[in-house]
């Protein structure tokens, strides 16, 4: 049966080569159709399985919350400059549009409007106007919805107070009681030095730390700004009024903690899974902030943030594998040219190719939609594995014309006698990978099914589109030849009679090749049990991504690493009991959520009476309008008391090991160990001796006369005890920490430490998200959890795969013992592979863990072909066995290992190391086959 | 820093022999007895990790009186902060400090006992100050095991309901030759399961003819951090006066 369709389909081939390539021509057109439409998604909870909760609520998060998708432009410079081109910058983002689909909506609204007026039917005219709406809605559509790089601070001038815990109302509350500069600082000063009191217990040394810095980043500015009035600058309203808001609500651009880089957080229209507009959202910014670069050269700026790392991650992964396959093929070709010693036919064996990759993306796109992080690799696997039945096909049709075969003939015997073995090689090793379909996860599933069908695309591609082309090239070669009248066809020796004479060497000393064989797989299998994990997932990074390298800038300037958890509340309530939670572990820095700005009724009645009394006395207090001579006594004393407990500051803080306040400090009070190091308040005071007394005293009145009564109002402002609500709540907070309808509301865990450098760190944190609630989730849990599946998915893939080469050789072989010792190089070969990386130096990683189960699917082939063709040789053919089949083996481990070392130069480490682990596999694969089979069959050979 | 750094063990009583079948509340009065030295002076190292992940090495002299309910530390190095003193009284619930650089000393604290000790993953409540292993938990022998290369008695410590201390339970190897507590674990509050800081001791050595374990980890299972700390001299009931263990000393 099988026989009989290949000589018909060789048939066909050779009788009407021009209608089967017109056929083959329109398929390519249509699965490259197809192909085109494939997108490389790179998001690791892709790869887990379909239903699984914490991709659930992770989705949820993301199509409900449109402060889970952003794009984060990293500004950095010195500080005014970079604050005046975020706000330059700002407006401008959010008046972007998408104009690149207009035209192409514009038709087709036409077109919808035009069949409206064919139909009656209501249903489907409503359908038609709901698309109609859709593709106008997409006109110029707007991209942005607000660009997030300031705190509201409209809302927090209203409700400043009431939003501060109990405890710290009581240690810091007497510094809001007075608006003069004398009377400020000596509140300032008696409430640090007032006894500490603490009962927040789940305050984290983060939030104390970042608390200090920012209390003393205030007294910085407000100690500047005064060293600029005591020294006779002319000082206007409005720096002074910001340094008071400054100094009442904090710092409100988001400045890392040296004022040198400057977050500004871009809010899309659209999710991540929006390809087409993220790609559009990106380039456009990426275009503006270009351009007012310019007018910015001494500032520089950079995308981040997970838009923009997946623009670049889709961007850089199809480069690296256009031109990783571009490598792989020429390579390929190359070494095809070297081996048959011609052109043409390796010419068209990569042509073949690259239309069965087509084909076989084509129908990826039918059956899976988007490659994942493990399927983007689809296109090298099947370069490295399609070329196979290219190369068996021409080296039977070169052997069967060379031996004057008709063409026609020779394509016949090509099929019936290559063609069973292409199959049955095709077939074991599609179902080898198919075998994966049993895995949970989605990534290992998809990785299955698209490489075993893709796989059998390349043999059908093979089958239709190489033959065509072969008897359209002997046709041209027959005809060249009578032209030049020549007729004998020049016969061409290609076997490698080099493996042939070792094989025979080492079966003839079978004893000896085996217990080397043995020793050094010994050897091996000891180095493969003692391989270690990469622990530091950043080196699975690629190298010159912007979007990465900057969120390393992130990580670096702000101290928060970019990866965080998230989860999902139903309520405020839940919210705050979680958030509280989560605050309370180790592996926690710092939480974000909806509380931060609405405390709950009880906390916000316990503050009341504290906040009353703030504006109680505040009310009381007269606003100075002048400063006399007698005022400066004062002054100085409370300065130099100022200055002194910032110093003790320092030094506890350098005691407790905490670096960013005794940083912030050696900014206003110097560096103890750096005797040049200037103190703020030693400046001023020493301008305040120094400068005639009218200069200073005219200056502090200046500074007086803008400060004190907005200080005041400012104050009163704040004190407002009204109970804050869900609904009092400013637009930007509630998009920040709730969903549009405002029933749902989403807690951000910063993790305490980097968690791709530490896999410690990493499993400590998520095991500490599931142990206050399972719905966390995030990119940390969704690795984690993936990691564990892809774990238990590879074993079972492994021992089913294992099972179904061992049932199809069984089948093929007739003969268990056979098809067991068929295995045994493949088995040795696995560990010969996970051997030789660990003596490299090499770790095994998710990347390379993939490749062991790939590897069982491609590395069987060798001991198949040679115990196939040592069975129809018989005894005695040992030589002629591997000189023959051992060139094919050679060729087809060459070609594989090609292609997969190519992946070396890609940009991904994590494919650069499967690459060089799939080298390595099918190369030792080839190796122990040549070795282990010549000592075993040389043994049956003196059994028999 | 008390006890807590000196961590002296004094063995006050020999007449129980190491056989000997006692019961928990036994070894813990015992280990308590022998924790709570009258005075002690010792010179110190420990090593913290900052917050940006740098370690930083102190050395301090501390003076401990009246079983540890005073505690007088003064820094040596680095230079940065010699002379730099912190004055625990009342078991830590009063801590003050003296800051060489402005000459003042200014009240910290009340109340702290629960609070990180300097930048280290040790709090004033871990080594048990006072009676606490006594007045705040019941004990209970449990099987005996090797740990560290030591015979121990393994005594578990559940929180008294009135207690308001910070760990639900301890647990504790006591060495049966010498009732030198070599390892503490120490549980969360509020899960009795969960393991939130081990204290490992070690390099018990005989001083003043009482074995001293010198050397000490805190391994913060929580935080993912530790903090070593060594005793590099000890001495014990030495003449301390009172006057030493005041503000005004601080100064001196």
């Amino acid at each position: 049966m099988r026989d009989k369709i290949l000589t018909k389909l060789a048939d066909l081939h050779s009788s009407h080569p021009w209608k089967m390539l017109t056929g083959a021509i329109i398929v390519t057109i249509m699965f490259a159709f197809f192909a085109m439409q494939l997108s490389i998604n790179m998001q690791m909870k892709d790869l887990m399985p379909s239903g699984d909760p914490k991709v659930d609520q992770f989705n949820q998060i993301i199509d409900e919350f449109d402060t889970a998708t952003s794009i984060i432009v990293v500004v950095q410079g010195e500080e005014q400059r970079i604050k005046a081109f975020a706000e330059s910058l700002a407006p401008r983002v959010v008046e972007l549009v998408d104009t690149t689909q207009n035209v192409r909506n514009k038709q087709k609204i036409l077109e919808l409007e035009n069949k409206i007026g064919t139909l009656r039917d209501q249903k489907k005219i409503a359908d038609l106007q709901t698309q109609i709406k859709e593709l106008q809605r997409r006109i110029n559509f707007k991209l942005f919805q607000r660009v997030d790089y300031k705190t509201d601070t409209d809302f927090l001038s209203n409700h400043a107070l009431i939003l501060v815990k109990e405890d710290d109302l009581k240690n810091t509350g007497d510094t809001f009681s007075d608006p003069n500069l004398v009377g400020l600082l000596t509140n300032i000063n008696n409430s640090l030095q007032k006894e500490y009191v603490e009962r927040e217990k789940s305050m984290s040394t983060r939030d104390k730390e970042d608390g200090a810095v920012g209390f003393l980043d205030g007294i910085e500015s407000l100690s500047l700004l005064l060293e600029q009035a005591v020294g006779g600058e002319e000082l206007t309203k409005d720096e002074v009024q910001r340094t008071a808001d400054k100094f009442l609500l904090g710092e409100p651009y988001f400045l890392s903690y040296d004022k040198t880089t400057l977050l500004l957080n871009v809010i899309p229209n659209f999710t991540i899974m929006d390809r087409d507009l993220l790609m559009v959202g990106f380039e456009e910014t990426q275009a503006l902030v270009n351009n007012l670069l310019i007018q910015y050269p001494d500032v520089r700026a950079g995308l981040s943030g997970d838009v923009s790392r997946e623009h670049d991650e889709q961007v850089y992964s199809q480069q690296t594998l256009g031109y990783t396959s571009l490598i792989a093929m020429v390579a390929i070709f190359l070494l095809l040219v070297i081996s048959f010693r011609m052109w043409v036919a390796p010419f068209l064996a990569i042509l073949t190719l690259v239309i069965g990759v087509i084909w076989a993306n084509g129908l990826a796109f039918l059956v899976v939609g988007r490659l994942n992080m493990m399927t983007a690799l689809l296109s090298v696997v099947l370069l490295g594995l399609g070329i196979d039945f290219a190369i068996h096909i021409i080296a039977g049709m070169t052997e069967w014309r060379a031996a004057g075969d008709s063409i026609q003939e020779a394509m016949r015997k090509t099929f019936v006698k290559s063609g069973k073995g292409i199959i049955t090689g095709a077939l074991t090793t599609a179902c080898a990978f198919l075998a994966l379909l049993v895995s949970r996860s989605r990534g290992m599933k998809e990785m299955g099914i698209v490489t075993g069908v893709g796989l059998l695309a390349i043999m059908m591609a093979t089958f239709i589109f190489l033959p065509v082309m072969l008897v359209l090239r002997e046709r041209l070669v027959e005809y060249i030849r009578k032209k030049r009248g020549k007729t004998i066809v020049k016969k061409r020796d290609i076997t490698f009679h080099s493996i042939g004479t070792a094989a025979l060497w080492l079966s003839k000393r079978y004893v000896f090749t085996l217990v080397v064989s043995a020793a050094v797989s010994a050897i091996l299998i000891w180095a493969a049990l003692h391989i270690g994990y990469e622990q530091n997932y950043m080196k699975m990074e690629p190298k010159g991504l912007t979007s990465i390298a900057l969120a390393d800038t992130i990580t670096e300037k702000f101290d928060l690493s970019m990866e965080y958890a998230l989860c999902l509340t139903n309520s405020v309530q839940e919210s705050r009991e979680l958030a509280e939670s989560f605050r309370e572990l180790g592996t926690v820095a710092m939480t974000n959520d909806i509380c931060l700005y609405l405390p709950s009724q009880k906390e916000q009645q316990q503050r009341v009476p504290y906040v009353r009394e703030i504006d109680r006395r505040m009310r009381a207090a007269s606003v100075k309008k002048t400063y006399s001579v007698s005022d400066l006594p004062k002054l100085k004393e409370e300065l130099e008391r100022l200055e002194m407990n910032v110093m003790e500051m320092q030094d506890m803080a350098f005691i407790g090991g905490q670096d960013k306040v005794d940083n912030k400090c050696k900014q206003i009070v110097g560096d103890p160990e750096n005797p040049d190091a200037q103190s703020i308040f030693r400046r001023l005071l020493e301008k305040l001796e120094s400068q005639k007394g009218d200069i200073a005293l005219q200056g502090l009145t200046n500074f007086q006369q803008y400060f004190a009564p907005y200080f005041k109002e400012k104050v009163l402002k704040m004190c407002s005890t009204d109970p804050i609500k869900l609904s009092d709540l400013p637009v930007s907070v509630l998009d920040r920490y709730s969903n549009s309808a405002r029933d749902k509301f989403m807690i951000t865990i910063y993790p305490s430490g980097q968690l791709w450098t530490d896999a410690d760190m990493l499993n400590r944190f998520v095991d500490d998200m599931e142990r206050v609630t399972p719905k966390a989730t995030g990119t940390p849990l969704v690795a984690v959890a993936w990691l564990k599946i892809a774990a238990r998915d590879g074993r079972n893939a492994i021992l089913l795969t294992l099972t179904i080469v061992f049932l199809l050789l069984w089948a093929d072989f007739r003969n268990p013992k056979y098809a067991l010792i068929a295995m045994i190089p493949l088995l040795l070969g696995v560990f010969w592979m996970v051997g030789i990386m660990q003596l490299s130096g090499m770790l095994l990683s998710f990347m390379t863990m993939m490749g062991v189960p790939l590897i069982l699917g491609i590395g069987i082939d060798d001991g198949v072909h040679v115990m196939h063709r040592w069975l129809n040789e018989g005894k005695g053919r040992i030589f002629t066995v591997f000189s023959s089949t051992g060139k094919a083996i050679l060729l087809t481990s060459l070609t594989t290992m090609l292609a997969f070392g190519s992946m070396v130069f890609s940009v991904f480490p994590g494919w650069a190391w499967f690459g060089e682990a799939m080298f390595i596999g099918v190369g030792a694969c080839f190796v122990t086959t040549v070795i282990f089979l010549s000592g075993m069959l040389g043994w049956f050979e003196r059994k028999t | 820093m008390k006890k807590t750094i000196v961590f002296a063990v004094l063995v006050f009583s020999f007449t129980l022999s190491p056989g000997q079948d006692l019961t928990g509340k036994q070894i813990i009065q015992k280990v308590n007895d022998i924790m709570n030295v009258e005075t002690s002076w010792s010179k110190s190292k420990m090593t913290i990790v900052t917050t940006s992940g740098n370690n930083r090495t102190f050395v301090s002299e501390s003076w401990s009186k009246d079983r540890g309910e005073k505690n007088l530390v003064r820094y040596l190095e680095p230079s940065r902060v010699k002379d730099q003193a912190i004055l625990m009284l009342n078991n830590a619930d009063d801590i003050w400090a003296f800051f060489p650089r402005t000459q003042r000393v200014r009240k910290l604290a009340s109340h702290a006992k629960k609070q990180k000790m300097q930048g280290s993953d040790f709090s004033y409540e871990d080594m048990g100050s006072g009676d606490a292993f006594i007045n705040d938990y019941d004990p209970k022998r449990l099987d005996d095991e090797k740990i560290e290369g030591y015979d121990c008695y393994r005594v578990l410590l559940s929180r008294k309901p009135d207690s308001d201390l910070s760990y639900s339970q301890l647990i504790m190897w006591v060495v049966k030759d010498n009732f030198v507590p070599v390892v503490i674990d120490y549980y969360d509050e509020h899960d009795a399961q969960r393991v939130l800081k081990r204290l490992v001791a070690s390099d018990i050595k005989v001083i003043d003819n009482i074995p001293t374990a010198t050397k000490f980890v805190m391994y913060n299972k929580n935080d993912n951090t530790q903090t070593e700390m060594e005793l590099l001299e000890v001495k014990y009931n030495i003449n301390l006066d009172d006057e030493m263990f005041s503000e005004r000393s601080l100064k001196k």
